[in-house]
């Protein structure tokens, strides 16, 4: 929660493949370069987005 | 014709329910072939039921429903391969009540694959073309509704509306659609994309259609008859200012016919519209996973690449996403509230281009390539994810492909917005434009 907190890294396919495997889904490497893609444009806006909700606001 | 049209006739005696559904099976005979707007028919039982169609404000207006939403006996695919025979049981609740009105279902109306996609052009079942330029797609997810419509290949139909899938085929087909507000309409037996985002309505000639449309879908009149009164219209115009400039010199102008009918017109700013963008992808996208994932597990290779692409990024965000999705919402809902204390309605173009080429996935906005899917976002995703009503209106023309208003409203004030796009409608005469039948008449017998 400190202002150094480092950002979020995009993960790496392996990471992806494993963690789809974990919820029992097998996508292609084609597919998961698909989501790598998607992710480096949407991990730095949820981060903005998290930075900026004020806090205290409930879900 | 028009719903009310159809129905004023039926009731007058001058057409019979059975003749005004032979006249449409004709048409879609006709024309079907080359716009692809119909999945399946429903020829033999829509022609029996319209003999038995029960008496209501519908009685014996065909009508026609997105795939993704089951009518008895007959198949909801989804324009899907997955559920290419899944033939169900029950009719949804909203067929249930266009049916308990009178209402002839002719058949099942093409879409985006699961309806997760804005573009209506299924690798499993074809792409619907619009009517007003063939070559052309007809905006999604609900591009069957909008062609059908625009086509007079049926009186009025059914769309669902996740981030803009009612309001982007009515307005690249040139016809008035309805987003109501979120949960205002049941949305069961509908496949869902997202069930907190997910909304069922109607696509038709007019607002009047609309709003008759969904006095029967919600059990509760719709009273147009009011005029404008001394509405206060919020001009977005951040939204204008992205449109290209064509489109949104016809949406002023639209906005200046709602000023001359006495409407007071002042420019707004909408705080957080690109941001909403992205809340909306943080709560969708991970639903949508939840939804799939039986068929993620076992059957990943049949859904199309753009689908699939966008459900695995669903399953694979982080963990948080969806809990940051939902905060994010409160947070955009209180700044939303704030403009509309000073606003009955918000204005802006529905969309910001006209209907793209079938096949292209990147569209030129104001000298920048983008996808097709970006472009769309800041117009279509901010009124969903505050669950608001908004209805697009035909608004005019550029190149020949229509252009359309759109017209925000407050949670549950759909009469407020029909109001107004009924007013509009009574000065204008855009939603009475038709494409032109003989060029569809003559592709389709080349099909």
């Amino acid at each position: 929660m400190s202002e150094s907190s480092p950002s979020p890294a995009t993960p790496s396919i392996d990471f992806l493949r494993a963690a789809a495997a974990q919820q029992g889904v097998s996508p292609t490497d084609e597919d998961l370069e698909g989501v790598l893609g998607f992710l480096d444009v949407v991990l730095p806006r949820l981060e903005q987005i998290e930075e900026r909700v004020p806090p205290g606001t409930p879900s | 014709m028009s719903v009310v049209e159809t129905a004023r006739r039926i009731e007058a005696g001058e057409l019979t329910p059975r003749e005004a559904v032979e006249s449409y099976l004709e048409r879609i005979g006709q024309l079907d072939g080359a716009l692809n707007a119909y999945i399946s028919l429903r020829g033999d039982q829509a022609l029996a039921e319209a003999e038995q169609a029960p008496p209501g404000p519908l009685h014996g207006v065909p009508v026609a429903v997105k795939d993704v939403i089951d009518v008895a006996g007959s198949a909801t695919t989804a324009a899907s391969e997955l559920l290419r025979d899944n033939v169900v049981a029950r009719d949804a609740t909203c067929v249930a009540r266009l049916r308990a009105a009178g209402a002839v279902v002719l058949g099942k109306l093409n879409t985006h694959e699961f309806a997760f996609g804005a573009m209506t052009t299924s690798p499993h079942f074809g792409a619907a073309h619009n009517p007003w330029s063939l070559d052309r797609i007809c905006g999604g997810s609900s591009g069957g509704s909008g062609a059908a419509v625009a086509a007079d290949l049926a009186a009025g139909t059914l769309g669902t509306d996740t981030a803009g899938s009612i309001r982007i085929p009515a307005c690249f087909c040139g016809v008035t659609g309805l987003r109501p507000s979120t949960g205002l309409v049941p949305t069961d037996g509908v496949v869902p994309v997202s069930w907190s985002l997910d909304a069922v309505g109607p696509l038709a000639r007019s607002a009047e259609d609309c709003a008759l449309m969904l006095s029967v879908l919600t059990g509760r009149p719709v009273e147009l008859e009011d005029g404008l009164g001394r509405l206060r219209i919020g001009v977005v115009e951040e939204l204008f200012e992205r449109a290209d400039p064509a489109v949104a010199a016809q949406v002023r102008a639209a906005v200046e016919e709602l000023r001359g009918l006495g409407a007071s017109v002042e420019p707004v700013d909408v705080p957080l519209i690109e941001e909403s963008g992205t809340i909306n992808q943080l709560l969708m996208l991970p639903e949508a996973a939840e939804v799939h994932l039986p068929w993620l597990r076992t059957r990943l290779a049949e859904y199309g690449d753009d689908v699939r692409a966008r459900l695995l990024a669903g399953l694979l965000m982080p963990a948080t996403a969806h809990v940051t999705g939902l905060r994010a919402r409160r947070w955009f809902l209180g700044e939303l509230g704030r403009v509309f204390e000073r606003f009955d309605l918000l204005a802006a173009p529905e969309m910001p281009i006209v209907p793209p080429p079938i096949g292209d996935d990147d569209v030129e906005l104001n000298g920048e390539r983008m996808p097709y899917r970006l472009s769309l976002i800041p117009f279509n995703s901010p009124w969903s994810l505050a669950g608001l009503p908004v209805v697009s209106a035909p608004a005019g023309f550029v190149n020949g492909l229509p252009v359309g208003l759109a017209l925000v409203g407050r949670d549950r004030e759909e009469q407020t917005v029909l109001r107004a796009a009924h007013a509009f409608q009574r000065a204008t005469d855009w939603h009475e434009r038709r494409p032109p039948a003989a060029a569809i008449r003559a592709a389709a017998s080349a099909v």
